[in-house]
C-alpha cells in the first residue's frame, strides 16, 4: 500500500513554474483520465491553486505504484513542458509525510495567508472533481475525507482562522463583517485605484459584495479596476453623491491632502439619516478626517488601526499554531494506525474463514453423531464452539493490531502466512 | 408520573445557571467548549422547565399555569427557547451571556409572585387566555429587544473603539442586531398591545362595568398603560423619523422599553393591586384580595 504526492507550492516554486504547472478544473479532469490510462490500478487527485499543484496518488500494491520520476514525467508531459525544465521545481513526499502535508494543507496551515479558508473548499472540489472522473479509490478517499475532518478540527478548536493577519483580511473579516450581516445589498465605494483598493475589493467580492463604485481623479484606472470586478466607475464630480449612498468605502488615493473633510462629511450627513457608514482610509496621508469618526453611525479605520490589529493577530497566531500542528500531528498518525492495519485486512479475512471453516465442519459432524440434541442444545452448543474461536484467534489477531501501530506489519504477516499456510 | 414531581425550579434554575457560566468562560477560553455542551446544558434545563411546567398544569385544580408563579416561568421557557434558535443559527456569539441573566431573572421573580390561580369567571375566561399570552409574548419580544439593544451599544461601542472582534464576548453584527431591535419594537407594541385591550375587555366583561369604570388608577393597570404608550410612541417615532429605524437610536428605544417592563414587573411585585383579583358583586375588592 502506498500513498505519495508530487508537487510544488509557494514554498519551493516561483509564480512562474507553478502558472506553467497549474491546472484549470477541465484540465484537471483531462489530466485524470489521461492518468487512469496510463495507470488504471492507481488513485489519484489532483490539487491545483494559485499557491500550489499536488499530485496525490495511492496504490494498494506496491509494484504497481509509479514511481516519483513517473508522476514528475506525467505532470510536465501533460503542460508540454521539458522535464529537466520543472523537476527541481517539484517535491515528492510518501506515506506518512504525504498525509501530514495534505492535512496541514487542507488546514490552511501551509497557506501564504495562514489560517485562510479559501483551501478547504478548494481541497474539497479536488476531490470532489477526482471522484467524478473516477480516479479516486479507497486510500485516497479516506485521506482526503480525513483531510477535510482535520481542516474542520483546527477550525473548531483553535481560533487561527480567525487571527487575520493582511490588512485587508482584517479590515473585511474582522471588522466590515461585524457592522454588516451581508454584502450583496450594499453600496460599495472605492476611492482610488491602486493595489491596495483592489486587495481590499477581492476579499469584498468573496464575501458577496456585488454593487460596486470606482472612483478617482484618472477616469480610466477607475473604469479599469471596475470593470475587472464587475463594478461601476463614476466621476470625481459624483464623489458626494456616492458618499452619501455608500454603505462601505474603501479610500486609498495618493492625494496629500484629506479628500473628505469634517465640514464636508457633515454637509453629507442629514441625506445619510444615520446610516451606519463603515470606512477603511488605508491611504497615507489620510483621506479622511479622523473627525468623521466621531459622526453618528460612522465607523472609520486608518491603516494604523488595522495595522496594530493585524500584529496582534499575528502574535495571537504563532501562540495557536503549535496546537494546530499538534492536531494534524494526531490525526496523521490514527490515519496511518487505520492505513497499516488496512493491510492486514486480507489475511485477518482468511485467517477468520478458515477457522470458521473448521468450526462449522466440526458442528456438523458432532449434530450428525447426535441427532437426538433439540434446537437449544444445539445453539448452545454453536455458540461455545464460536467463543473457543474467537478466542483463539484474539492474541494474533491483537499482535496484528499492535504491530500495525507503527508500520504495516511485513513480517509478522509474513509469519501468519507460513503458519496456517494461508495464500495471497 | 412521581419522577415529575421531584422536578423543582432549582434543577432548570441550575442548568441555566451553568449554562451561563459557560457563555461567560467561553469568553476567555472557547477552544475547549464546545457548543454543544452549552446547548446541552440549556436543553436539559429546558426539558425539566417543561416537565415541571405540565406537571404544574396536570396538577392545576382550575385553569392550568394561570397565576403570576406560572406565567413568569413560561416566559422564562419562552426566552430559553429563543436563546436554543439563536445559539443554534450563531454558535459563535455570546447571546446567552445577554438573555440568560434575563430568564434568570424572570425565574428568581417567579420564586416571589404569586402561585394562586387568577380567579376566572366562564364569561373571562377566553379574554383572560388572550389577555395572559399575548401580554406574556409582549415580555419576550420587550426582552429579546433589550438583549439586542444592549448587544447592540457594546459591539457599536468596541467597533467605534477599534477593538477588534476577539475581545470580550462575540457579538453578531450591528445589522443583525439593528433588524432584531426593530422587529422587537414592533411585535411588542403589538402583542402589549393586544394584551392591554383583552385587559380592558376582560375588565369589562368579568365585572359587568363599562369602560368608564375600569380602575385606571391601579398601579398594574396604569404601570401597563404606560409601556404600552411607550413602545406607540417608539414605534410611530421610528416610522416617521427615518434616523430612528438605524443606528443606536433603535438600540436606546428597547432599551428604555424593558426599563418600563422593568417599572410593570416591580409595580406587580411591590405595590398593592387588585389587578386579577375577583372583585365583590358590588365591585369593592375584599381586603383579603389585596397583594401588598
Amino acid at each position: 500500500m502506498k500513498l505519495q504526492m508530487v508537487g510544488c507550492s509557494h514554498h519551493n516554486a516561483s509564480l512562474e513554474v507553478r502558472e506553467r504547472l497549474a491546472f484549470s478544473p477541465d484540465q484537471v479532469a483531462t489530466a485524470l483520465e489521461q492518468w487512469r490510462i496510463s495507470y488504471p490500478l492507481t488513485e489519484a487527485v489532483l490539487l491545483s491553486t494559485c499557491n500550489r499543484v499536488e499530485l496525490y496518488t495511492a496504490a494498494e500494491d506496491l509494484a504497481i505504484a509509479p514511481s516519483y520520476q513517473q508522476i514528475k514525467q506525467f505532470l510536465a508531459e501533460f503542460h508540454g513542458l521539458p522535464l529537466q525544465q520543472v523537476f527541481d521545481d517539484l517535491f515528492e513526499q510518501s506515506g506518512e509525510a504525504a498525509v501530514r502535508h495534505l492535512f496541514t494543507v487542507a488546514a490552511s496551515l501551509d497557506s501564504m495567508v495562514l489560517g485562510e479558508s479559501q483551501i478547504l473548499a478548494q481541497v474539497k472540489q479536488a476531490y470532489q472533481l477526482a471522484a467524478q472522473q473516477d480516479s479516486l479509490g479507497p486510500i485516497t478517499h479516506d485521506a482526503f475525507q480525513r483531510a477535510l475532518r482535520v481542516a474542520k478540527r483546527v477550525a473548531a478548536e483553535t481560533s487561527i482562522n480567525d487571527k487575520r493577519v493582511s490588512i485587508a483580511s482584517v479590515a473585511v473579516s474582522g471588522f466590515a463583517r461585524n457592522v454588516f450581516e451581508r454584502f450583496d445589498d450594499k453600496q460599495i465605494l472605492v476611492i482610488g485605484a491602486g493595489e491596495t483598493a483592489e486587495e481590499v475589493l477581492v476579499y469584498l467580492r468573496e464575501a458577496g459584495a456585488q454593487h460596486i463604485t470606482v472612483i478617482n481623479r484618472n477616469e480610466d484606472s477607475a473604469a479599469k479596476l471596475a470593470r475587472h470586478y464587475d463594478g461601476n466607475a463614476a466621476n470625481w464630480s459624483e464623489l458626494d453623491a456616492k458618499l452619501t449612498a455608500a454603505d462601505l468605502v474603501v479610500s486609498a488615493t495618493g492625494a496629500t491632502q484629506p479628500v473628505v473633510t469634517i465640514q464636508r462629511f457633515q454637509s453629507l450627513e442629514p441625506k445619510r439619516y444615520q446610516r451606519p457608514l463603515f470606512i477603511l482610509d488605508l491611504a497615507v496621508p489620510r483621506d479622511f478626517d479622523p473627525a468623521i469618526g466621531d459622526c453618528l453611525g460612522v465607523y472609520l479605520y486608518s491603516l494604523d488601526d488595522l495595522q496594530e490589529v493585524c500584529s496582534r493577530n499575528r502574535a495571537a497566531r504563532d501562540k495557536e499554531l503549535p496546537l494546530a500542528l499538534g492536531i494534524v500531528e494526531e490525526e496523521t498518525n490514527q490515519f496511518m494506525q487505520e492505513l497499516y492495519h488496512r493491510a492486514t485486512g486480507p489475511i485477518i479475512r482468511q485467517l477468520r474463514q478458515g477457522w470458521h471453516g473448521v468450526r462449522d465442519e466440526e458442528l456438523r459432524r458432532l449434530f450428525n453423531k447426535l441427532p437426538e440434541l433439540d434446537a437449544l442444545a444445539r445453539q448452545e452448543i454453536s455458540q461455545a464452539f464460536e467463543r473457543y474461536v474467537n478466542k483463539l484467534l484474539h492474541p494474533p489477531l491483537e499482535s496484528l493490531r499492535d504491530e500495525s501501530r507503527t508500520g504495516t506489519p511485513h513480517s509478522l504477516l509474513e509469519a501468519l502466512k507460513r503458519l496456517f499456510r494461508l495464500e495471497e | 408520573m412521581s419522577f415529575l414531581a421531584g422536578i423543582s425550579v432549582f434543577c432548570f434554575a441550575a442548568s441555566y445557571s451553568v449554562v451561563l457560566l459557560l457563555e461567560a468562560v467561553r469568553m476567555f477560553y472557547w477552544r475547549g467548549l464546545r457548543q454543544g455542551v452549552t446547548i446541552g446544558f440549556a436543553a436539559a434545563g429546558l426539558l425539566a422547565q417543561t416537565l415541571y411546567l405540565a406537571n404544574r398544569a396536570i396538577t392545576a385544580s382550575g385553569t392550568p399555569l394561570s397565576s403570576a408563579f406560572d406565567w413568569n416561568l413560561l416566559g422564562a421557557w419562552g426566552l430559553v427557547v429563543v436563546y436554543l434558535y439563536l445559539s443554534w443559527y450563531h454558535p459563535k456569539t455570546s447571546i446567552g451571556l445577554f438573555l440568560l441573566p434575563l430568564v434568570l431573572g424572570l425565574i428568581a421573580l417567579a420564586e416571589f409572585a404569586s402561585r394562586e390561580p387568577f380567579p376566572q369567571s366562564h364569561a373571562g375566561q377566553i379574554w383572560g387566555t388572550i389577555h395572559g399570552i399575548f401580554l406574556l409574548l409582549g415580555l419576550m419580544a420587550v426582552t429579546v429587544g433589550f438583549m439586542a439593544g444592549m448587544m447592540y451599544l457594546l459591539q457599536s461601542y468596541r467597533l467605534k473603539h477599534k477593538l477588534p472582534a476577539a475581545t470580550g464576548p462575540r457579538l453578531p453584527s450591528l445589522e443583525w442586531l439593528e433588524r432584531v431591535n426593530s422587529r422587537a419594537i414592533l411585535i411588542s407594541v403589538l402583542m402589549v398591545g393586544v394584551g392591554f385591550a383583552s385587559g380592558i375587555v376582560l375588565n369589562m366583561v368579568s365585572h359587568r362595568i363599562k369602560i368608564d369604570e375600569v380602575p385606571w388608577t391601579d398601579p398594574v393597570i396604569w404601570s401597563t398603560a404606560a409601556m404600552f404608550g411607550w413602545l406607540l410612541a417608539a414605534a410611530v417615532f421610528s416610522a416617521v423619523y427615518r434616523p430612528a429605524r438605524s443606528g443606536r437610536k433603535v438600540a436606546y428605544l428597547t432599551v428604555v422599553s424593558f426599563a418600563f417592563l422593568a417599572v410593570t414587573l416591580g409595580v406587580r411585585m411591590l405595590l398593592p393591586s387588585e389587578h386579577g383579583s375577583q372583585r365583590s358583586e358590588s365591585g369593592e375588592l375584599p381586603m383579603s384580595e389585596v397583594r401588598t
